[in-house]
């Protein structure tokens, strides 16, 4: 047993209102500059819809993940290493910038400058990536809302699997309508495709918490990671020509603070913490051969932080007294391994994905409740679940690689937590036979509702500093004067070698991610800020000032 | 429990408070401006009452053909349709919030839209994305349309106040710039708006104000060249 420690995220979709909020404060905090026009790290799809970029689940197409080859071993969907060294110029299987959308912007200084006439002036659609006037046919999230789906829907991969089995099973009818919101991140997988399809070794997961980085030093702009991410949510930044993705926000982790996603998460539907895993047996458990499977064999690889075993086995592998500790109050491990209500998206990927999913219950609730039922007394809801036109199929092709079952269980664990507490506030008789239905107890019901419905940011995120025990250790293996809190290397402090975080690195990073004001250029001295650097001419602080001569 | 704030929202009233209404009646005891002094429903204006409508009642759509002169209902034969005309409100802004920053317009289809159903955009020819003109006797507005079965047949939605200096050409019905969602709408006074100086119905900014039913209103649809001037 060789116990690592992740950092996890669960999204609770019955509260995701589609707002986009992460999204746009996303893009706002990390690409929002040149060549990541078209880049969203975080994006909320409408489903059914065909997704950012799209179709991006058609993996027929796009080649992403992994499968098992005639042995029943793991290998990439892509090819292997002589097909991927045939095609390592082309790189040809990606999605295009069609798929993605073409960026724009608008002709906003017409607004000023129009002669004066008979009409106010517009701005019309300017191309980002040409500058000539441009006609919008596609964008970071077209069908929002159920847009374009009638005429469009038929191309969801989901639809198109979940109408294989039986065409009845969605109709893109009024009377019949159904949709939720799907907030997506990088997944941060344990077993990544992405990182396995890089030339040059430049993907990471980062051995303390998991998160998956991009070295921006040794990316030589293949491509291949594009392709082997079957969730897409690799870019490619054409004015660096290197790949970027999702950071899980680490200088904020690594101080205690939540991404920037869910920190400004309106519905607060994001939940932040570790996972213990055994990593010895990801390979196996991705290897496992019926894909339906796969939930069970991920949610396998989870630990439990309170068994003594475990406990020996961590401290053994040098994670930290305070790591454990939050691993234990880790509300992800409490949502997908103690009461096992959240899922991984398409686990048949076999990338053992880290980003998990409540299923949305409430498009049922709310469906009942509008055909005059009582929709949250047990008996009716319990029957509805499986009985109602929302897909389980639908949520099962996402979730469960097509299982039905897990689906219904998970909503009906959702629904007797409904039932239970609904009989508590309206002051009626405790029924503990609800609970006991769906193989809980009073308390634990009360604990997850607690952890659902009313869970503080504390609770929410409960996220350990970095390394608070390690910082001195490293800092005595002699990196303390190459490091300072001033000096950083030439290109910044993402740039060269990564550096030890040493307890003066630490609290500069801290003050930089918690204050509310940007660094002046005075205080750049020495150190380059790329974030907003937009690739013309070269940055603030690149190069000392030139001196005139006396 | 401390408030949440955004640079575009606050919410935070003095000491971390949320904005709540009614706090004053609530927790100082002062009482509603109303005839009893607590919250009701009930209206004994003379007049509400003659209207029949001293409690809250439903009210069908007016008539805007006999009224006005306005086309029927549903199709005429031609590639036109007449459908009620709804502005609801947006998905991402309330009250004057501003929606159209770029970010937002990226993340959605970038300038003026009009959501019809499947039916209606086959009896008139639109397809999704295809620019559309929404008609009648108060004035013209030019957006794309969003075919989706969502919308129910019969029924156009216009969102509330889409930025009107994005993306808005010039209507072939007028050849003037294609208005906004309020260019086909009008307000179309109650009697029972008349009321004054009684009890709640007293005007005070921000509490008493007309009913939306300058909104009860109908338009026809139709597809318009796809080569737009702006």
């Amino acid at each position: 047993m060789r116990v690592m420690a992740q950092m996890g995220m669960v999204m609770n979709l019955d509260k995701c209102i589609g707002c986009h909020t992460c999204s746009v404060t996303c893009k706002q905090a990390w690409t929002n500059r040149a060549g990541t026009e078209y880049v969203w790290f975080n994006n909320v799809e409408t489903r059914p819809g065909q997704g950012y970029p799209r179709r991006y689940e058609d993996q027929e197409t796009w080649r992403g993940g992994w499968t098992l080859n005639s042995r029943g071993r793991l290998k990439l969907k892509a090819g292997g290493r002589v097909r991927k060294l045939l095609g390592i110029f082309a790189s040809p299987v990606q999605p295009k910038l069609a798929d993605y959308y073409e960026p724009w912007t608008y002709d906003y200084r017409t607004l000023i400058d129009a002669p004066l006439g008979d009409d106010f002036p517009v701005a019309r659609p300017k191309s980002l990536i040409t500058g000539e006037d441009t006609k919008i046919t596609w964008s970071a999230n077209w069908d929002d809302n159920l847009g374009g789906v009638s005429e469009q829907g038929h191309l969801d991969p989901i639809v198109q699997r979940v109408r294989q089995e039986s065409e009845e099973k969605i109709k893109f009818d009024f009377q019949q309508t159904f949709m939720f919101y799907l907030p997506r991140i990088c997944e941060h997988c344990l077993n990544p495709s992405c990182m396995a399809s890089c030339p040059s070794g430049a993907i990471y997961k980062r051995a303390e918490d998991g998160i998956v980085l991009v070295d921006q030093d040794r990316c030589r702009g293949w491509r291949q990671c594009v392709t082997g991410c079957p969730y897409k949510k690799i870019y490619f930044n054409h004015k660096t020509g290197k790949a970027e993705k999702c950071t899980l926000c680490y200088p904020r982790i690594e101080v205690g603070l939540p991404t920037v996603c869910s920190e400004t998460c309106v519905g607060r539907l994001r939940y932040l913490g570790l996972f213990l895993y055994d990593a010895d047996r990801v390979t196996a458990a991705a290897a496992t051969p019926n894909e339906k499977d796969l939930y069970a064999a991920q949610l396998d690889l989870i630990l439990d932080p309170n068994d003594q075993q475990v406990i020996a086995a961590a401290r053994q592998q040098g994670i930290p007294p305070d790591w454990l500790d939050a691993a234990r109050r880790s509300p992800v491990y409490a949502l997908a391994k103690t009461y096992k209500v959240a899922l991984p998206l398409h686990p048949e990927y076999r990338t053992m994905p880290m980003v998990w999913y409540i299923p949305p219950l409430s498009p049922i609730v709310d469906l009942l409740r509008d055909q005059g039922h009582d929709a949250e007394s047990p008996g009716v809801l319990f029957g509805a679940i499986r009985a109602l036109r929302i897909p389980l199929e639908y949520l099962a092709e996402l979730f469960t690689a097509g299982d039905v079952g897990e689906i219904e269980r998970v909503l009906t664990v959702l629904a007797a937590m409904r039932a239970h507490m609904r009989n508590i506030t309206l002051e009626q008789l405790q029924d503990d036979s609800i609970a006991a239905s769906v193989g809980m107890t009073d308390q634990r019901i009360r604990e997850m509702y607690r952890l659902l419905a009313i869970a503080k940011y504390n609770e929410r995120y409960v996220i350990p500093t970095a390394h608070v025990e390690q910082a001195h250790e490293l800092e005595e293996l002699g990196c303390s004067l190459e490091y300072g809190p001033y000096e950083q290397p030439p290109l910044g402090e993402a740039s060269g070698r990564p550096a030890p975080v040493a307890v003066e690195t630490f609290h500069a990073l801290r003050q930089r991610q918690t204050s509310d004001v940007s660094v002046s250029g005075e205080e750049l001295r020495g150190r380059v800020n790329l974030l907003n650097w937009d690739g013309k001419g070269a940055p603030d602080g690149m190069f000392p000032k030139r001196r005139e001569p006396a | 429990m401390p408030v949440i704030t955004s640079p575009e929202w606050s919410g935070s009233e003095t000491g971390g408070r949320r904005y709540a209404p009614f706090t004053v009646n609530v927790e100082r005891l002062k009482p509603w401006h109303t005839l009893t002094g607590r919250m009701h429903f009930f209206l004994d204006h003379d007049w509400m009452r003659d209207l029949g409508e001293a409690l809250p009642t439903y009210r069908p759509p007016l008539d805007m053909h006999r009224l006005f002169g306005e086309p029927t209902l549903g199709a005429d034969g031609a590639k036109q349709v007449t459908v009620r005309y709804l502005t609801p409100h947006s998905k991402w802004s309330i009250h004057s919030e501003y929606q159209d920053n770029l970010f937002m317009l990226s993340l959605s289809r970038g300038g003026p839209t009009i959501w019809l159903s499947p039916a209606d955009a086959a009896a008139i020819g639109v397809a999704d994305n295809d620019w559309m003109e929404c008609v009648n006797a108060n004035g013209v507005l030019v957006g794309r349309a969003i075919v989706s079965h969502r919308m129910p047949e019969g029924v156009v939605y216009v969102h509330h106040a889409q930025e009107r200096i994005i993306d808005v050409p010039k209507s072939e019905a007028t050849g003037r710039r294609g208005g906004i969602h309020n260019s086909v709408t009008r307000l179309l006074v109650k009697p029972s708006h008349l009321i004054g100086g009684y009890a709640q119905l007293s005007y005070t900014f921000n509490y008493l104000g007309p009913t939306g039913n300058q909104r009860d209103i109908v338009s026809t649809i139709r597809r318009r060249s796809q080569e737009v001037e702006y």
